[in-house]
């Protein structure tokens, strides 16, 4: 599904990632973990064009380097970024309303599948976001990801600053567009533990390197793991 | 587009009621000046439209608008005066002109951000200013400007029905322009635009577009309102006092809603003739700013929002 091979990534004359490689299966939930500055936020504007990269990314065996990031977003990748990336002045509609430009089908079919997932967004309709809790701005992040139609979902830091019970409840979505819909997710944390209870896989960054990787369980009693969650 | 029936009598009733203006003279309830100041708010208010498109909505601050408002008043003025141009065709070409012309030069100060796009646009402003004035002279008046260009109205009611017909069509064309989903795709621009890329727009289309809008706009306004004065001076036209009328009335109307912008520069307008048999000079303009700086600290968002307000607390009694 997707394929990530040798990627290093520039900002001007400053390298952030070094032939980074990993890969996800159709319908599976990866995991990049690492400290803040590794480079996972980095990754996820590489693999959408936003950055200066060598190297290759390919969406089901498409190349996407090179494309617009609009053009790889057309071909199916649903970008959530971290959810201070919202539009505060517009209301929670509208902010997945602009999410859409890019929907394959019907855009009330999406609004309407986003409202089922998460249902405080569909009573909070009219509400702008910039009046939002933390965990319901996640949500339209996430709603406005979705209303592309992607097939590859690249969600970054979903579970930062979020009391605990909000983060069982993005799992709880995640989990669920992974079975119901098909959909490959990455997820980008800091957050170890809950990248280890939903990915079947994980990647550990580190200073823009990939220093580790493992399924969940593998990983779970690693010691490198340790090492690149607390960043030394 | 989600219109609603208030809509189409709001707009009824503003269309309306600037079209009755005249019948307000001729009553004896108003003077003629009053309507050639009218005159002059309608052209302020497209270049407000203008700005507000661009600038309005995406955050990118243009302090240049004189620089797209004078192509169009040039590009007609030298087509009709000096090639004989009839002026049915010169200000539709001087609009193209306007929108190719500006675009080449700055559409490549679009991928800049910030300040430092505000300044790109002042430096263009004071370039053209320079240019206009050494460069075929014969052209374009150098110093002194052009005088003696065709005017399409005799009379202060003649020429207010053209103003404020044009006005309006370009506040509704680009209030409708707004509600779809390219306004919407502006207004989240301004807000957050690594976000809009993100959502799969491209950034660099969507300000074209809106630049294209935007200098449209100001062509037409500007090609107008040569053929109104039947002069222009480049002196006038590139003032930094121009930008900054400009500006203050899309912002103390409100920013980013088109009719604030309208509301803004009728408010301007009416105030500066307001102070002038008090305040003859430059002072006028020091009341003028403090004018303008308490009703943006009571209320940032503009004119608009305050009418808007009250209009809901009246709806909420009623």
């Amino acid at each position: 599904m997707l394929e990530i091979q040798g990627l290093s990534a520039f900002y001007g004359r400053a390298q952030a990632l070094f032939d980074v490689s990993l890969r996800a299966e159709k319908g599976e939930i990866i995991a990049v973990i690492g400290a803040n500055g590794a480079g996972k936020s980095t990754l996820f504007d590489s693999v959408l064009g936003l950055t200066k990269t060598t190297g290759a990314v390919r969406l089901e065996g498409q190349d996407l380097t090179g494309q617009g990031s609009s053009e790889i977003v057309r071909r199916g990748v649903g970008y959530a970024p971290e959810r201070f990336n919202l539009f505060p002045y517009m209301t929670v509609r509208d902010n997945l309303l602009v999410g859409a430009y890019t929907a394959r089908g019907d855009i009330e079919t999406n609004l309407e599948m986003v409202h089922a997932l998460f249902p405080r967004l569909a009573e909070r309709a009219g509400q702008e976001t910039s009046t939002q809790s933390g965990g319901e701005r996640q949500m339209v992040s996430l709603g406005r990801a979705l209303m592309g139609s992607p097939r590859l979902l690249l969600v970054d830091e979903p579970t930062i600053g979020l009391a605990p019970k909000v983060c069982d409840e993005i799992a709880v979505v995640l989990r669920r567009l992974r079975d119901e819909f098909g959909l490959t997710v990455v997820i980008a944390e800091q957050n170890a533990n809950f990248a280890l209870s939903l990915a079947s896989r994980v990647y550990v960054l580190e200073s823009g390197r990939i220093t580790a990787e493992g399924t969940a369980e593998s990983l779970a009693k690693d010691e490198a793991l340790a090492a690149a969650y607390f960043g030394h | 587009m989600n219109l609603r029936w208030y809509h189409f009598a709001a707009w009824g009733a503003l269309i309306a009621a600037m079209l009755l203006m005249p019948r307000l003279v001729d009553l004896g309830l108003m003077g003629r000046g009053t309507l050639r100041t009218m005159i002059q708010a309608c052209y302020l208010a497209m270049f407000a439209i203008s700005w507000d498109v661009l600038s309005g909505r995406t955050g990118y601050i243009s302090f240049g608008h004189p620089f797209l408002i004078g192509i169009g008043a040039y590009g007609t003025a030298i087509l009709s005066k000096k090639f004989g141009v009839p002026v049915e065709l010169s200000i539709p070409l001087a609009v193209l002109i306007t929108m190719i012309g500006g675009l080449v030069v700055l559409l490549p100060a679009l991928r800049i951000k910030g300040s430092y796009f505000a300044l790109v646009t002042l430096a263009f402003m004071e370039l053209m200013y320079q240019l206009v004035q050494v460069i075929r002279p014969d052209l374009t008046g150098g110093t002194r400007g052009l005088s003696g260009i065709k005017t399409l109205t005799r009379g202060a009611e003649n020429g207010y029905m053209l103003a404020v017909s044009l006005m309006l069509a370009v506040a509704l064309g680009c209030w409708l322009l707004m509600r779809t989903r390219f306004g919407t795709a502006l207004w989240a621009l301004g807000q957050n635009e690594e976000a809009v890329s993100g959502s799969g727009l491209s950034t660099i289309r969507l300000k074209a577009m809106a630049f294209l809008v935007s200098a449209f706009v100001a062509g037409l306004a500007g090609a107008f309102l040569v053929h109104y004065n039947g002069s222009l001076a480049p002196r006038a036209m590139f003032d930094i006092n121009s930008v900054f009328t400009i500006i203050v009335a899309a912002l103390i109307g409100g920013a980013g809603t088109i009719l604030g912008p309208v509301l803004g520069a009728f408010f301007l307008t009416f105030l500066l003739e307001w102070l002038r048999p008090f305040l003859p000079g430059a002072e006028r303009f020091l009341v003028y700013g403090a004018v303008a700086l308490v009703l943006y600290m009571y209320q940032p968002k503009g004119i608009y929002a305050i009418i808007e307000g009250g209009l809901k607390r009246l709806w909420g009694r009623a």
